[in-house]
């Protein structure tokens, strides 16, 4: 997209301000949120307080977070079960996007409709007849009951995505291959998926940010404290009765995005890319 | 493991621990406690019984741990493998909720206020477990026995009653001429008016979160003499007399009550307490508990008055808990044990002491313990469940009750009259919401 | 033209690598390799299709329609927790429109959406034409402008009750002592300016996803299309109404449609905030969902609450997908 800029003034004026502007509101939240993670508790509860600095750093909030919790084991819990849901959504995914792109048979509408309806089934009305399932299937209470049940809302998305990324790759380029004697299988795994790699990386970006913050499935089927995961953990376990224990809270909060963010970090150029590819679609 | 190289380790601590319980429970009761446990011989549980109980985060962090060592102990002198699990209060419903439909979960869960009403289909009766330690005990406040007396039968043993009273400042009520805590409403009201001038209001919670904003809910309406329904669960809630009490918060808000007070749950009067920007509020002895410990200035200063009386008297609402047995358990017998050892008077007597005024005992024999002597600042708390009604007073506490909690009717009344809805209209509002949940 | 440039476009770079694929094929695939029966078989087009779908059905299946069908069935029987439930038909949705409190729930969440959707697109549109331009910290910048939609959102809406509390909320802090008010803003303790608060908090945390699939949009338009634009006269304001706005419209309309779905059914926020609260002014259909379930034990009025969105977001999901489908000439 092309912009014309009549100088340093308005460049300054209509681009670099609005962007700084921009990143500040959205980033406030989390210097204020780093700030009270390494502020002593005397000046948290100090209402007369600067709250923008502190002239005591501590890193108590944070130790506290990994001795006086299990912290530790929860960064494990969610990133196992972030990338095991997010491995089996992908899968899903991009079998079912290809077959909804690129092949043609009689009920292709009717089930590609049918996969995004399900993303209208709100978790609030699933949760309770889910715990039964999930019950069924002994599995309460471990990782699998969020790993087979984070697919769910999951797989659409992610199908989504790969069917429009699929579409953008040139059919000549599988005709060839055809012709070339190879099996519809051949053809999908040796040329289609090697080519949306970009897709299934901001597909899996996306299915592991959604696993890694969910809340509700992940309150009702986990109870030991060894199982759950981040946000269940620092919520319930820093949340005590009527006293919130902000400063390790804080820390949790920022301790549990760091993976994600990092992720971001080195993909987020694959992830708007390969977006752009779906887009097209 | 054989039962008697069991016997043989644990031989030492098993009598021991008959002795202090025979000494705790009296000479008079024959048999008793120890006695049973004595005939059963030792608890004898399959190898690899498991025990799974449910409670709550305790807002006094300490009795948690309690719990958790003398569950622990229960484990090792019975052969069975215990797990205790907390969740926060307003979580817990959903546990619950699922364990209860998918029949599977924890075999012991605590219920607070009249849940077991609530649940009473899916809890074992433990009638003899509960008049047994009535018994023993110089018989339940009324208050335990309506909560876990349910159609014909106890679903649920008494475990506690957390009573909240007025936390004040001393200090600051001596200022404007207060040497103790207001008697009367009015009183109360006079006393706020100069605190709040001062930039020292009271404070009070009328957001959406089931301790404190009902604490003044229910009480302030049955201390003017309104309440939700008759005995027979006809809705008589507008009436002149809840108008009075709605009109009187009202004028008390706006004269002595710090205005954050619509936003706020069960946490925020305890952080404004502390931090010093309120003179007074209700609360459970947590505030004054975490006072002595962080921040021993503010506790020195702080004491607990009873709720004033209103024309119709002084009411308190309370939070008892009980503890439920789950009929999908599997190890039914195993939770009665676990129970009945727990309730035994030297077990009880070590956590009821790390709670340190935050619980009451569920029957008489607790309000003379030596502990309520060493504070004085604790008597209010000892005093108050003989006080306390429940919620759908004067009707039972039942699953109609938990409707109209769970739906914040009179909390949101209150609040809504707060706000500029005049008294009239908000009672009438109140009236048509009940009239609802009693249909 | 400006110093920025347009991400290579993923068609051209697979258009581009079709002579090395196909070498690839060629070197890769056997000819004329019998095949087996089961190799016959995923051949057909429609075995094939099935094959790959499989999974993916299975799992919705099992844990979607299946408990979908089960909440269905409670919203129209008389279920409490713990006691078998009767069917009852329509009563329960009848009790609710005449439920004052779940009335007040339907125009929130109708409100709480359609404020925050439009805002999140606003914004999500102004920060993607931001970031769809070459410049020295774009990786940096473009990854912490996603971070609040990255982290747990139950852990950023605590931080944000911390940042609203009524005794010390620092933007009140602020604004004190910047001289601009004198007596505290309840953000939370007014009806209207809670939901406000709300709807602040979710378009904090949905607006980088508009803003990165946008500008994955964004990236897609020609930018000779713009060049000629500007020769014709176009001014910046022209050729974004003209130019661009046109060509995005359809990932517009996806991610607006994604996003107000889950707008629509969310829970965690409000939940975490003010549940539902003071005096009932915030409930969403999702809170009050969960608290007459929950707390009040009935869990087939709760799912009949659930359930009143539905029909309307079908409505809504298929409008739109037929718009796409339109447009897009697929």
């Amino acid at each position: 997209m092309a912009a014309r800029y009549g100088g340093p003034f308005k460049r300054a004026a209509t681009f670099h301000v609005p962007l700084v502007v921009m990143l500040g509101l959205t980033l406030f939240p989390f210097y204020w949120m780093f700030v009270t993670s390494i502020r002593p508790d005397t000046e948290l509860y100090n209402v007369r307080m600067n709250p923008f600095f502190t002239l005591h750093p501590t890193i108590k909030h944070f130790r506290d977070l990994f001795e006086l919790t299990m912290f530790s084991r929860w960064l494990w819990n969610t990133f196992f079960i972030a990338t095991v849901s997010t491995g089996v959504s992908l899968l899903c995914g991009l079998l079912a996007g290809y077959a909804l792109a690129r092949l043609q048979f009689r009920w292709a509408a009717a089930l590609g409709t049918g996969i995004f309806i399900t993303y209208l089934v709100p978790p609030t009305l699933l949760f309770i007849p889910l715990g039964d399932v999930v019950q069924t299937f002994g599995l309460a209470d471990t990782p699998w009951a969020l790993i087979l049940t984070y697919p769910t809302f999951l797989i659409p998305f992610c199908t989504w995505l790969l069917m429009g990324y699929f579409k953008t790759i040139p059919r000549e380029v599988e005709e060839c291959a055809r012709i070339d004697g190879a099996s519809r299988i051949q053809v999908m795994v040796r040329i289609s998926f090697p080519l949306a790699v970009p897709g299934i990386l901001s597909a899996g970006i996306f299915a592991f940010t959604l696993s890694w913050n969910e809340f509700l499935y992940a309150l009702v089927f986990l109870s030991s404290p060894q199982q759950k995961t981040i946000p269940i953990g620092v919520f319930t376990e820093l949340v005590r009765g009527d006293v919130f224990y902000w400063g390790p809270l804080m820390a949790g909060a920022l301790l549990g995005s760091i993976p994600v963010a990092l992720v971001y970090c080195f993909f987020v150029e694959h992830y708007v890319t390969a977006l752009t590819g779906a887009v097209k679609g | 493991m054989a039962r008697d190289e069991r016997d043989g380790q644990k031989g030492m601590d098993r009598r021991a621990f008959l002795k202090v319980a025979g000494a705790a429970t009296g000479a008079g009761f024959a048999g008793g406690i120890p006695g049973i446990v004595a005939a059963q011989k030792p608890p004898s549980f399959p190898k690899g019984t498991k025990l799974h109980i449910l409670e709550w985060v305790s807002f006094v962090p300490p009795s948690d741990q309690e719990f958790k060592r003398l569950a622990e102990e229960f484990g090792k002198l019975a052969g069975v493998d215990v797990t205790v699990e907390f969740i926060n209060m307003n979580d817990l419903n959903p546990r619950i909720a699922s364990a209860i439909e998918t029949k599977a979960g924890p075999d012991i869960i605590m219920m607070i206020s009249n849940w077991p009403h609530l649940y009473a289909d899916a809890l074992v009766d433990v009638d003899d477990l509960a008049e047994e330690i009535a018994k023993r005990d110089g018989g339940y406040y009324d208050l335990s026995k309506a909560i876990s007396f349910v159609g014909k039968s106890w679903k649920a043993v008494p475990y506690c009653i957390v009573t909240p009273t007025w936390a004040y400042r001393e200090d600051w009520f001596k200022e404007v001429g207060a040497t103790k805590f207001p008697e009367t409403w009015d009183e109360l009201r006079k006393v706020g008016t100069q605190l709040k001038k001062q930039g020292r209001p009271l404070g009070q919670a009328f957001g959406h979160s089931l301790g404190d904003p009902n604490g003044w809910a229910y009480p302030v309406t049955w201390g003017f003499g309104g309440m939700e329904v008759d005995k027979n669960q006809k809705v008589i809630i507008n009436s002149k007399e809840t108008v009075e009490a709605l009109k009187f918060t009202v004028a008390f808000w706006k004269d002595a009550l710090d205005e954050g007070g619509l936003a706020w749950d069960d946490t925020n009067n305890n952080r404004a307490y502390l931090a010093g920007t309120i003179s007074a509020t209700i609360n459970g002895a947590s505030i004054y508990f975490v006072a002595k410990r962080q921040f021993p200035d503010i506790a020195k200063v702080t004491n607990h008055g009873h709720m004033p009386k209103g024309p119709a008297g002084r009411f308190y609402l309370t939070f008892p808990q009980e503890h439920a047995i789950m009929k999908y358990s599997k190890n039914q017998q195993v939770a009665k044990e676990f129970i009945r050892w727990f309730m035994d008077r030297s077990q009880y007597d070590k956590w009821f002491v790390i709670n340190d005024g935050y619980v009451n005992g569920p029957a008489r024999y607790w309000e003379n313990h030596p502990m309520w002597q060493r504070d004085a600042k604790l008597v209010p708390f000892k005093e108050s469940p003989q006080f306390a009604r429940w919620p759908g007073f004067a009707g039972p506490p039942d699953r109609k009750a938990s409707e109209a909690l769970v739906k914040y009717i009179m909390v949101d009344m209150y609040a809504q009259a707060i706000k500029g809805m005049k008294p009239e209209d908000a009672a009438k509002w109140a009236e048509s919401e009940l009239k609802k949940v009693y249909a | 033209m400006a110093d920025h440039r347009v991400e290579p476009i993923p068609a051209e770079t697979a258009a581009a690598s079709v002579v090395p694929v196909r070498a690839a094929v060629t070197a890769a695939v056997p000819r004329a390799r019998p095949l087996s029966r089961l190799g016959q078989l995923l051949e057909q087009e429609s075995f094939l299709a099935y094959a790959l779908l499989a999974p993916t059905l299975v799992i919705l299946t099992v844990f979607i329609a299946y408990p979908f069908f089960l909440g269905i069935w409670l919203s129209i029987s008389d279920k409490v927790v713990g006691r078998p439930g009767h069917f009852i038909g329509l009563q329960n949705f009848r009790v609710n429109l005449d439920d004052t409190i779940f009335l007040r729930a339907f125009q929130n969440t109708f409100i709480y959406t359609f404020v925050a959707t439009f805002f999140k697109l606003s914004f999500g549109m102004l920060a993607a034409l931001l970031l769809n331009h070459h410049f020295r910290w774009k990786r940096i910048v473009r990854a912490s402008m996603l971070l609040p939609w990255i982290i747990p959102t139950v852990l950023s809406t605590l931080a944000w009750q911390w940042m609203f509390d009524a005794t010390f909320s620092v933007f009140n802090w602020v604004l004190m002592n910047a001289g601009l008010i004198s007596r505290r803003i309840l953000w939370l303790g007014d009806g209207t300016l809670a939901m406000g608060s709300l709807i602040l908090v979710n378009v904090w945390r949905g607006m980088p996803f508009f803003a990165i699939t946008l500008l994955a949009g964004l990236q897609t338009v020609n930018p000779d299309l713009h060049e000629a634009a500007e020769i014709d006269g176009a001014n910046a304001w022209q050729r974004f109404w003209r130019v661009t706005l046109p060509l995005i419209k359809p990932i517009m309309l996806v991610v607006v449609l994604f996003s107000m779905i889950a707008t629509f059914a969310d829970f965690q926020l409000v939940y975490v905030l003010t549940r539902g609260g003071p005096y009932s002014s915030t409930h969403i259909f999702g809170t009050y969902a969960y608290e007459i379930a929950m707390r009040a034990a009935k869990l087939g009025q709760g799912a009949s609450i659930s359930l009143f969105l539905f029909p309307f977001l079908l409505v809504v999901i298929v409008l739109q997908l037929w718009y796409i489908r339109r447009t897009s000439g697929d």
